[in-house]
């Protein structure tokens, strides 16, 4: 078997994330649907929404009745929050693991993507863009194409290490040219394989903006800037550290400047203990 | 014991036994301050340049900030009894992401604050490991005054 074929094969054995996530996502973006329209892609899942209550009724959110159906969730806790809570319970069981090929603990690149995820809708909340949720959806899942490569990423860590020191590539040009393929390129195959919606899939392809004609589409803008704006701040930043390239020009693109970046920044340290919380309860 | 210093944060400590760290500084600067005279320290973990872009922000986050933050981590340890001319100066942090250029470039940006009230003020800084594209994880050891610093994916060093 070639390293691809072996890579595929891998791909095929990863645990998808429920498809619960990806129902919702076309429900919740789509401006006609309606609170119950969202309740009942939830209740469809009955591990999902054992779930969602039992987080609902925990100590952190202080409810003075507990939630008895997801409907319950939604009028008491809105709807966002429970959406968000869904798709942070769909993401935690694949994103939480030790990470080697990344100098990842467990638990760091959980906390990665979820402080990115925080950031891209505050991004797009600042944009009034519509489609908040799939924009927190791609900014949380971005990275799934490193949870297969970081074992051929181990392998051949010094040559890739080499690549980005001497040839001054960035970590996923020398993903690219060390092993074949880079995580988000693969990423954009597994979530293909997952059936994630072709925006979603772009959306992971193109979060490095390898090919940079994409800057002009926002929601990839927005996503991209969410992950350097996660990195400069450093949680959950692995071995690959904050080798991957700037373009500034994206932030002239989505209408912002140097001062929006920097309050964006400001602002995440208001979000970092909701994000603790939300990491201890998903 | 550890006392961990948090994203916009400061932690100073007078206790031998103790150790205070920081996790993960990106283009966040770590700044460690420490008299061994008498075996005070302290560490700020700072995240952006300058106070004046959202004053709110830094009369409720001080350490968010290196103009509010740099002289509360030195008026703190000094309420410990740490002299100023006695005090041993670790600098590290303001990775940038390549291509970062000018303005945009928050990690230089933070480490230029640092090093202007730096020099309006005559410190000097003993010991320093910034830039570059690495995040970077710093512990202080308060009985000893050794400093060290880990990447992700390396073994602590100390410098």
């Amino acid at each position: 078997m070639t390293s691809l074929q072996h890579l595929l094969e891998e791909v095929r054995n990863l645990k998808p994330i429920p498809a619960v996530a990806n129902q919702l996502l076309e429900v919740v973006d789509n401006p006609d649907s309606s609170m119950e329209d969202i309740a009942n892609v939830i209740q469809y899942d009955p591990v999902m929404t054992a779930n969602i209550l039992r987080t609902c009724n925990s100590a952190y959110f202080g409810l003075k009745h507990p939630a008895e159906s997801i409907t319950d969730a939604v009028n008491l806790l809105g709807t966002d929050q429970v959406i968000e809570l869904v798709l942070l319970k769909s993401g935690a069981g694949t994103f939480s693991g030790r990470q080697e090929g990344y100098g990842l603990e467990e638990g760091e690149m959980w906390r990665y993507a979820v402080s990115s995820a925080v950031i891209a809708k505050q991004i797009a909340i600042r944009m009034k863009l519509e489609n908040k949720n799939t924009i927190f959806t791609a900014a949380l899942v971005k990275d799934i194409g490193k949870i297969i490569l970081e074992k051929y990423v181990a392998r051949g860590g010094r040559k890739i290490q080499d690549l980005v020191k001497k040839e001054n590539l960035s970590f996923r040009e020398a993903e690219k040219k060390a092993l074949g393929i880079d995580h988000a390129e693969l990423g954009a195959m597994i979530a293909k394989m997952w059936k994630f919606s072709p925006k979603m899939v772009k959306i992971i392809r193109h979060h490095h903006l390898a090919d940079e004609t994409m800057i002009k589409d926002k929601e990839v803008a927005v996503v991209y800037l969410a992950d350097c704006i996660t990195m400069m701040i450093g949680v959950g930043v692995g071995s690959d550290g904050l080798s991957y390239r700037f373009r500034d020009e994206t932030i002239r693109e989505l209408g912002l400047t140097a001062d929006d970046v920097s309050l964006i920044i400001a602002d995440f340290a208001d979000n970092m203990q909701e994000i603790e919380n939300l990491l201890r309860i998903v | 014991m550890k006392q961990i210093v948090g994203v916009a944060d400061m932690k100073v400590s007078n206790n031998s036994e103790e150790s205070v760290i920081t996790y993960s500084l990106g283009s966040c600067i770590g700044l460690v301050v420490y008299d061994p005279a008498v075996k005070v320290g302290g560490m700020l973990h700072y995240m952006l340049p300058e106070s004046s872009i959202d004053k709110e922000k830094a009369a409720a986050r001080p350490f968010m900030f290196a103009d509010t933050g740099i002289p509360m981590l030195f008026k703190t340890v000094y309420q410990l009894g740490a002299v100023k001319a006695r005090i041993k100066i670790y600098v590290a942090g303001g990775a940038e992401i390549l291509d970062q250029k000018g303005f945009f470039n928050i990690g230089k940006r933070n480490y230029m604050a640092l090093k202007k009230m730096f020099f309006k003020n005559n410190v000097i800084i003993h010991k320093q490991d910034v830039g570059g594209n690495t995040n970077r994880t710093v512990r202080l050891e308060i009985g000893t005054g050794d400093i060290y610093v880990k990447t992700s994916g390396e073994k602590e060093v100390k410098i």
